[in-house]
């Protein structure tokens, strides 16, 4: 029997399944003082993912595993340096928060690390069975992880509601999926793109493709899939907030877009119009209660989901007959590297910036850039780039998102682009009223000011990367058009 | 008409043991019917000729799982009552109406008959492969084992994190 396994394509994996066995056992023989051993592991050994993932990108062939149903191309490898990228910011904003805390340590690590190898699998699954187990590997740590702080109640019940209602989504994607299968016979995406062309008018496929974008909807919390999320945001570790908004959401992201355009593109009938009205009502919801919020972790999430909404947009011009699915399809993949980078920074501010207000509430941050100026300026910059103002980079994803809805044409889209733009204004209100708080109020109380209160050098780290690639991003948005480039080729042209 | 008559039967077993679980004031009881639903829904399994998952169905859900939620239902005691208190005013009542339109809803779908559910089923069903440990341990280990890794590692996960999470010992709140 001849049966083969193309190691280096699955390199990048591989050596987190490593570092995850050295975290575990460096777990098992350090002790407490020197559990930092383990952060450092965990650091190096996403580090040293990316190579592998520098080697097949160089080479640039594509590579086709197990009958097509785990494929290395381009767009996959974009994916995964993303993946990699985002997962070694968040690694270094744990690394001081974990342990000045006393959580658990190589449990953390091991856990997240799981979440990242789930997320690298994902990126490359072309069928159904790879994609739901790559999907449950994202997610099943992150139940964990959200109740890490475990003698707080709000994370307690941050846990138990992601759990539920990640159980619930999953229990329907997984019917939805299985309908498919019923229908089809297929479990490749490429096989499901032949079966189901042209039979969006059968009652069964239309509920199986519904019922695949509610699962999706859960975890990319779209509303009205979203009431598990501010409340899961605040009361989890911070970073692992920062990965639930960032890693997951990209992840429940590449899993809709390879779905939608990879194996269902022949019944963009059926799905567009639904990603149509989340989209509108993500938006719409996410910024209006948004507004409200006094906390910053929550108005984050509540921020969170309005930025899905403006991703799904380009979903929906593929209703319009003979639109370039290929330009949507780019759009979505350029707006999450962004949204990534960007978002993660607007956490790492947080972090840093509680160790000196030891309040999440946005009262007490009333003043911060008084006593430390160069946190307000990152403050500026990380939630203006939020918002989509020029010269960083959130404009560019904004930008992209609307020229492929403007490229597409067509009625309904324009209307999804013009409730876009009013929500566009909308939100540069909370962001730009987080900023107004920082640099212009008067402090209400005492800020910490003491060596302990000082970012961690692993913390300033995060800082300063996420920083230079919004900056950079945003003055030469071409750093990221590859991206979108490279996805480009395997979206399926209508 | 021998899998229709069986189907009936089953499927009837089945959801009435489903309701047994949400039903009953006992979590025993509660565990009793889920255990009928299982063993129902592995008969249904054996008349598709899975006779594989029907046999693990029995095996791990009405065997290894049921024996766990039996064993915690006993460790924390059946006569620990719920708190049945229900928040929202008439609760009972708008969900019987809920149930009752959409039971109306499929009925009338089903008897009007002009339903085309599936217009175009598949043709070709996979053929049953037969049940020996070759058979399944093969495609397991070759085209389906960066599937069967990964579930492997997703159960250490669900392991260790539900140690990490339930040890409370000696830990700063």
């Amino acid at each position: 029997m001849t049966f083969t396994i193309d190691y280096l394509a699955l390199a990048p994996e591989l050596v987190i399944v490593g570092t995850l066995l050295v975290v575990f056992t460096l777990d098992m023989v350090l002790t407490r003082p020197k559990k930092f051993w383990i952060a450092t592991a965990a650091v190096a050994g996403t580090a040293l993912a990316a190579i592998p993932l520098v080697i097949l990108g160089v080479q640039g062939e594509t590579r086709s595993m197990f009958d097509g149903s785990y494929v290395v191309d381009e767009f996959a490898l974009v994916l995964k340096g993303l993946f990699i990228v985002a997962a070694y910011l968040v690694l270094l904003m744990s690394h001081h928060y974990i342990e000045s805390e006393r959580y658990y340590q190589g449990e953390y690590y091991f856990l997240l690390l799981a979440s990242v190898l789930g997320s690298l699998v994902m990126a490359s699954s072309r069928d159904l069975i790879i994609l739901f187990i790559g999907l449950e590997l994202t997610t099943a740590p992150l139940f964990l992880l959200t109740g890490w702080r475990k003698g707080d109640a709000k994370s307690n019940e941050a846990s138990l509601k992601y759990f539920i209602l990640g159980v619930l989504s999953t229990a329907i994607l997984l019917y939805g999926m299985s309908f498919l299968y019923g229908l089809t016979g297929e479990i490749t995406f490429s096989g499901l793109a032949e079966a189901t062309a042209g039979r969006g008018d059968e009652p069964a496929m239309v509920m199986a493709i519904l019922f695949v974008i509610v699962g999706f909807g859960f975890k990319i919390a779209a509303v009205p899939f979203h009431f598990w999320a501010p409340d899961t945001y605040e009361g989890a570790p911070t970073p692992i907030t920062a990965y639930l908004s960032v890693n997951s959401k990209i992840a429940g992201f590449v899993a809709l877009l390879l779905m939608l355009y990879i194996a269902l593109p022949g019944v963009s009938e059926v799905w567009a119009p639904a990603l149509w009205i989340l989209a509108a009502l993500s938006m719409t919801v996410g910024n209006l209660s948004a507004l409200r919020q006094t906390n910053i972790v929550r108005l984050l999430a509540y921020s969170s989901v309005a930025q899905a909404g403006f991703m799904l947009v380009p979903f929906a011009a593929a209703a319009v007959v003979g639109a370039d699915l290929e330009e949507a399809f780019a759009a979505t993949v350029v707006y999450l590297a962004i949204y990534a980078v960007m978002n993660l920074g607007a956490f790492a501010v947080v972090i840093a910036g509680a160790r000196k207000t030891r309040s999440g509430e946005l009262s007490a941050w009333a003043g911060l850039a008084q006593v430390d100026s160069r946190l307000g300026v990152l403050v500026a910059v990380f939630f203006f780039s939020l918002a989509g103002i020029p010269p960083l980079a959130g404009w560019f994803a904004k930008f992209a998102m609307f020229r492929s809805v403007m490229i597409a044409g067509g009625t309904t889209t324009v209307v999804l682009a013009v409730i876009a733009a009013v929500n566009a204004v909308i939100a540069l209100y909370y962001y730009a009223k987080v900023v107004k708080t920082v640099w212009v109020d008067d402090p209400t109380g005492e800020f910490v000011e003491d060596v302990e209160a000082a970012p961690a050098v692993s913390l300033r780290l995060a800082l300063w990367v996420s920083l230079a690639l919004t900056v950079a991003i945003g003055f030469f948005p071409a750093l990221v058009t590859f991206v979108g480039d490279a996805s480009r080729v395997i979206a399926v042209g209508g | 008409m021998v899998e229709g008559i069986l189907f009936v039967l089953m499927a009837v077993t089945a959801l009435a043991g489903a309701v047994t679980v949400v039903v009953a004031r006992n979590p025993v009881y509660s565990a009793m019917g889920l255990l009928g639903t299982l063993f129902s829904v592995a008969v249904l399994y054996v008349a598709q000729l899975a006779h594989f998952v029907a046999a693990v169905q029995v095996i791990v859900y009405a065997g290894a799982v049921m024996t766990l939620f039996l064993f915690v239902i006993m460790f924390i005691g059946v006569d620990t009552s719920d708190d049945r208190d229900e928040r929202l005013p008439m609760q009972r009542f708008w969900v019987g109406i809920l149930a009752g339109v959409i039971v109306l809803l499929a009925a009338g779908i089903t008897l009007s008959g002009n339903f085309d559910w599936v217009p175009a089923a598949v043709e070709t069903i996979p053929e049953a492969t037969n049940g020996t440990i070759q058979a399944i341990a093969e495609p397991l280990f070759t085209d389906w084992v960066l599937a069967f890794e990964a579930t492997a590692l997703l159960l250490t996960i669900s392991a260790a994190g539900a140690i990490a999470l339930a040890h409370f010992k000696g830990q700063r709140t």
